[in-house]
């Protein structure tokens, strides 16, 4: 099918198939690239038409252009985006660089080392993946705020000077590089698992110390997976509300997202202003992109061949208790801290507190909030309903992410590179804004797509594509070609190479690719604010209710549901991957 | 015999038609057509929560029809029946709104309904006799008792000094239609200068009510002007918060209303308008929910509020359409609220 044009012309026998080979990859081509323009090109115009007018192209019909660029003007002069900008890049760049740092410590540490409980290190470095962006900034907030804070309130009580701030920009560095360093995680413990490990071995016998070898080898290796990761986490960061909301907000720091969110907020709203700010962002990130392309073209990152080895560990010797140390301050950090300031937000019946001692008054505790989560008939609705969503976005969008990433890293069709580019448009897109995008394109098709769960799904599928394209490329580019190359000499078709070669391989990546899809799918808010309807409630849109609703009690109370479920869910995930293949998903990411 | 039968079916009749008169919920016809249809799609800008309190009230009433809700903020919810409409897919059977200027732009879309009771309302709480005030929502002033000793007592207490440096929290101006109300209340009774008075006592800004009432609970704000809904029912559940009606006046908000021309079920959807509507529903949303009313017979006041005293204060519609925008900017520039 869609390997053919990169067969060795030996394989091919006669003139009929070669035209036969060229129709079915000519139209394998296509099909890939109508689905991206129904999914990426078609919204993305209604965005770019909304940006371009100040008419809803559906309400006042799509003969009405009012063309023009005083959108554009409007956003381009005012400072005040050019300030939102310049947070945006600080608050992104600064999250980035902890996230790298972190990431990367802690897929070594595991990968490629002795230190003790490794496993658990592994498992305890995706958690932060589960949380909501929402509920992150929220436990952040009753840990962190300069008056209230438990951290602060601690502080005072031990008689310290000390007193955190999170309502700033550094503290927005913080959490953001804090709970996207999983992103880095990801990419470079899959690329050091894979890597060959004589290449390393070669430069200690040559003299050059653990240190040396880590800098001059191994991680200029697996620069494409450390590239990649921080990529995308810088690009996910850039499109995060959540976080920026709620600790933005109290100082007046807007990032571009929480100004677009203000602008679809206000009464009246400006949606095509938001649309003009969002084009903004999506410039931002496609000159990224482009950036990672020419660093990463002409360069060959191999490192899985046909032979057989093992990752080796090095040991540590005493340092390995130092690297376990860094991992459960980093676990306290991320997971413990935020669970308890949850947990107590979600069990106490009012958030006051006094002093310490009124922490551990115990008559202040009580299930009301829970009680009273799951007296909404929706709650049950919405978790039925992400987990509906959440199951058909990772399975179809997997298996579309599959094709396309295999399209663009293992054959030489023409089209690729217009399908790699397609693909990773919509990560430059924020869900806010697309939400409406998808709303005014998909609206008014036949067939009553609106209202039923499957437009939520189209919609995340066409979000999400680019993180599971890229989280899947790491494992393309890491299977040598010769390994196909040696099934089709022993006579496989393609279809035959795929089945008895990539897939097994790359089936812990795909395993992954499609676990975070589903997380991505349940956690995103954004883009089903305007698609979901009475009957297709979500989560995530319940939970924003009830945060905007003010109650922080309730907000903790189902941030604790939603996260123990994410954290089952991916437990049987990681269970079933388990049970199918080598890796798991706790190991890849 | 026959004029027999015909008084005892025409008793029978007014037996049962009686009392549903007394409760004033609609026809005999409405109400089975209502029970019939079995289900309405029920948009509102409303917080979910409040509005799920109001559905189970309702149901308690009429157990048959299943009410879903679809909430949204204010300018989104405007923005997906718009483009719903358009489309020819609006799903709403019922739309409820904030904002009343917004709701004038989409008038051609309702139906025209009055509730039984129509009569009973107030005709400066109306911008059209398809929409009604189903709920009325009126600003107070709340205090975190735990750190506030010496409360402030009147709007005019808001600029004090001694209640500066960011222990005031506010809603800024373009959050939507109800702080819209309160901003243009502050500058035509309490005085242009006010906000320039207020804003020097540096409060914290927050895009709406609901993380402001939250805020005051915690302690992160000790004030805030609120509306009386979303504090009142903290304070009910035990939390360390004081409200009052603050003698200048109560700015009110009400809401808009209607049935939509495509309404799928139009029966159940103005039963449901019109049991919200009654005195039952109104007296329920002000004891329950801390809501005000706009009929003009007001069966029950809020806790605290004594007519006597405050005035209720609303906005003459003309102004609310005319001085918006003009008028937030300039809120904007004197709270230094970056746009």
């Amino acid at each position: 099918m869609h390997g053919q044009a990169s067969l060795p012309r030996v394989l091919m026998s006669n003139r009929g198939g070669r035209t036969r080979h060229r129709l079915a990859s000519g139209a394998w081509v296509a099909l890939l690239l109508a689905i991206l323009a129904f999914l990426v090109i078609y919204p993305v115009l209604m965005l770019l038409l909304g940006a371009l007018t100040d008419t809803n192209p559906v309400v006042d019909g799509f003969g009405v252009f009012r063309l023009s660029v005083r959108n554009f003007i409007t956003v381009l002069t005012n400072p005040n985006v050019g300030e939102a900008l310049a947070n945006t890049l600080i608050a992104c760049g600064g999250g980035t660089v902890v996230a790298v740092v972190i990431g990367l410590a802690f897929s070594w540490i595991v990968v490629r080392t002795n230190t003790p409980c490794k496993r658990f290190i592994a498992a305890a470095s995706i958690l932060p993946l589960f949380a909501p962006p929402l509920v992150a900034g929220v436990a952040w907030v009753i840990l962190g705020s300069p008056k209230t804070g438990l951290i602060n309130t601690l502080f005072k009580w031990m008689n310290l000077d000390w007193r955190i701030d999170v309502y700033s920009l550094s503290g927005l560095v913080f959490v953001f590089g804090i709970y996207y360093a999983p992103y880095v995680y990801m990419f470079t413990a899959s690329a050091l698992r894979n890597m060959d490990p004589s290449l390393e071995e070669a430069a200690e016998v040559s003299g050059a110390s653990a240190f040396a070898t880590l800098f001059s080898v191994t991680f200029p290796l697996i620069m494409p997976a450390i590239i990649s990761g921080m990529l995308l986490s810088f690009v996910v960061m850039l499109g995060i509300y959540g976080i920026p909301a709620v600790l933005g907000t109290p100082t007046n720091i807007n990032v571009l997202t929480t100004y677009i969110f203000k602008l679809t907020n206000w009464s009246p709203p400006l949606y095509n202003t938001a649309a003009a700010v969002a084009i903004i962002l999506m410039a931002v990130t496609g000159l990224l992109v482009y950036v990672q392309q020419i660093v990463l073209t002409g360069r060959s990152y191999t490192t899985v061949a046909g032979k057989a080895f093992r990752p080796r560990a090095l040991d540590l010797g005493r340092w390995r208790w130092v690297a376990f140390g860094l991992a459960i301050v980093y676990l306290f950090v991320v997971v413990v801290l935020p669970t308890l300031a949850l947990i107590v937000a979600a069990f106490r019946k009012f958030m006051f507190i006094r002093d310490a001692a009124s922490l551990v008054d115990l008559r202040q505790y009580s299930l009301v909030h829970f009680h009273s989560i799951f007296d909404n008939p929706l709650t049950l609705d919405s978790i039925y309903n992400a987990v509906e969503v959440g199951v058909i976005t990772a399975v179809v969008g997997g298996a579309l992410a599959f094709a396309i990433g295999y399209t663009i890293h293992r054959t030489h069709l023409i089209g690729r590179r217009a399908i790699d580019l397609l693909s990773t448009l919509p990560v430059a897109i924020p869900g806010l804004v697309i939400g409406v995008a998808y709303l005014w394109a998909w609206i008014g098709l036949p067939g009553g797509l609106y209202g039923t769960i499957w437009i939520l799904a189209l919609a995340f599928i066409a979000r999400f594509m680019p993180d599971t394209v890229k989280a899947l490329s790491t494992t393309f580019l890491q299977i040598h070609r010769e390994l196909e190359e040696a099934a089709w000499i022993c006579g496989k078709g393609v279809l035959g190479t795929l089945r008895t070669i990539m897939l097994p391989l790359a089936r812990p990546g795909v395993f992954a690719a499609m676990t975070l899809l589903f997380v991505l799918a349940i956690r995103e808010l954004g883009s089903s604010l305007f698609l979901y309807t009475s009957n297709t409630m979500v989560m995530s849109v319940l939970l924003l209710d009830y945060y905007e609703g003010g109650n922080i009690g309730k907000t903790a109370a189902f941030s604790l549901v939603q996260t123990v479920l994410i954290g089952g869910l991916i437990g049987i995930a990681n269970w079933l991957s388990a049970e199918t293949s080598q890796g798991g998903v706790g190991r890849t990411g | 015999m026959e004029r027999k039968i015909a008084l005892v079916a025409g008793l029978v009749g007014t037996l049962i038609v009686l009392p549903a008169l007394a409760q004033n919920f609609g026809s005999p016809a409405l109400i089975a057509a209502a029970k019939k249809e079995g289900k309405l799609v029920y948009y509102t800008a409303n917080f979910a929560e409040v509005e799920q309190e109001v559905i189970k009230a309702f149901n308690k009433r009429f157990p048959e029809i299943k009410v879903e809700m679809v909430r949204a903020p204010g300018g989104q919810l405007i923005t997906r029946v718009k483009t719903e409409a358009a489309a020819g897919k609006l799903a709403a059977d019922v739309v409820d709104h904030s904002d009343r200027a917004l709701m004038v732009g989409l008038l051609d879309l309702f139906q025209d309904y009055a509730p039984p009771n129509g009569a009973d309302y107030r005709p400066d709480a109306m911008i059209s006799p398809k929409l009604w005030p189903r709920a009325t929502l009126v600003w107070s002033i709340a205090y975190n008792t735990e750190l506030i000793k010496n409360p402030p007592k009147s709007w005019m207490d808001l600029t004090k000094p001694e209640y500066g440096n960011k222990q005031i929290g506010q809603v800024f101006a373009a959050s939507g239609g109800t702080t819209w109300t309160r901003i243009m209340f502050e500058r035509q009774v309490l005085g242009e200068d006010y906000w320039k008075k207020q804003a020097a006592t540096d409060p914290v800004l927050y895009p709406s009510g609901a993380p402001t009432s939250d805020a005051l609970v915690r302690g992160e704000i000790s004030i805030a002007p609120l509306l009386y809904n979303i504090i009142y029912t903290k304070k009910k559940d035990g939390a360390p918060i004081q409200i009052f009606f603050p003698p200048e006046g109560a700015p009110v908000n009400p809401y808009a209303s209607g049935v939509p021309k495509t309404a799928a079920h139009p029966n159940a959807a103005k039963l449901f308008l019109n049991w919200n509507l009654s005195v039952e529903g109104q007296t329920f949303m002000i004891k329950e929910l801390g809501n005000l009313t706009s009929l003009k017979e007001v069966p029950v006041y809020p806790e605290g509020f004594d007519p006597k005293v405050v005035k209720v204060w609303l906005p003459k519609f003309e102004d609310y359409v005319k001085l918006h925008s003009a008028w937030v900017e300039e809120w904007n520039k004197t709270y230094n609220y970056r746009q």
